[in-house]
């Protein structure tokens, strides 16, 4: 495929097209929030192993591409530049590359077709995007599906233990909406700035959010910690006459010490041996089984 | 007992499509996220499917305490929570057993469905993928749509539907008589335990993914003011509402330090420049 980009790019040096029945169309706001939207709908519909999420981006950004490039080749080229393996988090990552992209296409185009020698080149989209989806896609895991996610599950989950349906309404709605809302936000700061986006994204007052919502999100951890992992013995045993039972003995010196325990374990785990979660679930599960069936736990 | 054990063909067919449509991440697009990496809106939709939404809620909710803090750095998951609400939820509700009994069945069901997952991104990687390269090559704008949201969509209820509806039309009766005659065992008790401790994974995988180690104080402080309020009931939303203040306040102190540190003496430029710091 990238053969076929270069042979593209070779003809058009080669001979020289006259432009003036192939000018770009304006490209507005508007247009950028349907391509968020186009992106936040296919975002995984299209997951496979060679491209990942490429095919999502590049059906954003069909409708701009196509008032963009007028003539066929150049359309061509530009589907085949966004079908190259990309990956991301939905809305840090797909929302601010899809208004970067937007903005660097927009700028191709106007090179293209007034004559231009390009800057705006393949390899330059191409690095814009794979220089920031993965450092986005490290906060968008992190804060929204692993923070912002279960915050709203953590306040809905005792409506859902008392029986109502709002349990799992609550969280859908929120997380679905925040996401939709933050992506718009981000694609149109994207397309805004260009590639200068990057810098607004990593920059002091960015990076105070994250940091704070970094600790919101380990604050909120501890709680669920509390609230929702037990462990606890059954143990107890007679010693000359006076009963010791172990949960009793293990409150008095630190309450929750053992639920504890068990995140800390599985934590350091991960910083030791890498983030194998599967390996976890397992190793855990036959751990925990192991020592229930004995009557420790 | 057994006469209840059943799942009408259009329970199954009905929940089938469902999974089918959040699996194949078309259902609402990018909404598909809270759907497929929790169980809730799985297990309410069985609630509606069985007219048992209150039961189905309780259980759904001990299923969610094991993928609590679940999801997929990078788009891979070790587990799949919706496929395992939609198998063990009805399972519990049949079995009429309790809440705990739905965990022995999640986690094998989840585990499996994770494959089935695979398998998507495989048939999506041999089939969708060279016919988005094809289109894209001829400049075809409406076979290129197709090839990327037609194509996978069709591909994920192919692989989604049939598998889901055995399982749940032959597979839930099965596994609810076996899961009631277990009851009253130590089997119970072992599931209990597992239950109450997986929710740990989770957990340990959002402090590991925040990753700022220095951090962790802020969990352990969390962690013991929540065991030791624990008798007060306080809500989640206060409990946010503290974490927000907490983070707001330490990124305040942080930065007026670095600005007493960088103009050398005291804060007199603090209050112009608070507007920045957010």
């Amino acid at each position: 495929m990238a053969e076929a980009i270069q042979t593209a790019q070779a003809e058009e040096q080669a001979a020289p097209v006259d432009y003036a029945n192939y000018q770009p169309e304006e490209i507005t706001k508007k247009d950028v929030a349907l391509a968020w939207l186009r992106f936040y709908f296919a975002d995984e519909i299209p997951h496979c192993f060679d491209k990942y999420i490429a095919p999502a981006l590049t059906w954003a950004l069909m409708p701009i591409l196509k008032k963009l490039y007028k003539r066929k080749e150049d359309l061509a080229a530009a589907y085949q530049r966004h079908l190259l393996f990309f990956n991301t988090a939905i809305a840090w990552g797909g929302g601010t590359i899809t208004g970067i992209t937007a903005a660097l296409e927009v700028a191709r185009a106007k090179e293209l077709t007034s004559g231009l020698p390009i800057t705006v080149d393949d390899d330059l989209i191409y690095n814009t995007k794979a220089g920031l989806m993965g450092a986005l896609a490290g906060i968008g895991d992190s804060i929204d599906s692993g923070t912002v996610q279960y915050i709203f599950i953590a306040i809905a989950l005792p409506w859902a233990q008392e029986g109502s349906a709002l349990g799992a309404l609550f969280p859908f709605i929120g997380f679905s909406l925040y996401q939709l809302i933050i992506g718009y936000y981000f694609a149109q700061l994207g397309f805004g700035l260009g590639r200068s986006a990057a810098n607004e994204l990593v920059g002091s007052k960015m990076q105070g959010v994250i940091e704070a919502l970094s600790i919101l999100g380990l604050f909120m951890m501890g709680v669920l910690a509390a609230s929702y992992v037990t462990v606890s013995s059954p143990l107890a045993f007679t010693l000359s006459g006076k009963e010791f039972v172990i949960q009793d003995i293990l409150d008095s010196i630190l309450p929750g010490l053992l639920p504890l325990v068990t995140v800390s374990a599985v934590y350091l785990y991960f910083v030791k041996k890498g983030l194998n979660v599967t390996k976890a679930l397992l190793g855990l599960t036959v751990i925990l089984g192991v020592l229930a069936a004995v009557g420790i736990l | 007992m057994e006469a209840t054990m059943q799942v009408t063909v259009v329970q199954a067919l009905l929940i089938a499509l469902w999974v089918a449509g959040v699996m194949s991440r078309a259902l609402l697009g990018g909404a598909t996220t809270t759907m497929r990496f929790t169980p809730m809106m799985t297990g309410l939709v069985v609630g509606v499917v069985f007219g048992r939404v209150a039961d189905a809620m309780v259980v759904t909710a001990a299923i969610q305490l094991i993928y609590m803090g679940v999801f997929s750095p990078g788009g891979q998951m070790p587990s799949e929570p919706a496929i395992a609400a939609a198998v063990a939820v009805p399972v519990s509700l049949l079995s009429g057993q309790s809440a705990e009994s739905a965990i022995a069945v999640a986690v094998p069901v989840g585990l499996l469905g994770s494959y089935l997952y695979q398998l998507r991104f495989f048939v999506n990687t041999l089939v969708m993928s060279r016919m988005a390269d094809d289109a894209a090559n001829n400049a075809d704008s409406a076979k290129l749509s197709f090839a990327i949201i037609g194509m996978p969509i069709i591909i994920a209820f192919i692989i989604f539907v049939p598998f889901m509806f055995v399982a749940l039309y032959f597979g839930v009766p099965v596994i609810s008589s076996i899961v009631s005659s277990a009851s009253g065992t130590i089997i119970f008790h072992v599931l209990e335990t597992i239950g109450g401790g997986l929710a740990s994974i989770g957990i340990a995988v959002t402090v590991y993914a925040i990753g700022k180690k220095n951090y962790v104080a802020f969990f352990l402080l969390a962690y013991f003011m929540s065991t030791i309020l624990s008798s007060l009931n306080v809500t989640m939303i206060t409990y946010a509402v503290v974490g927000m203040l907490i983070a707001f306040i330490y990124i305040l102190v942080k930065n007026e330090t670095v600005e007493m540190v960088g103009t050398g003496a005291g804060g007199s430029s603090v209050a112009d420049d608070d507007d920045d710091d957010y």
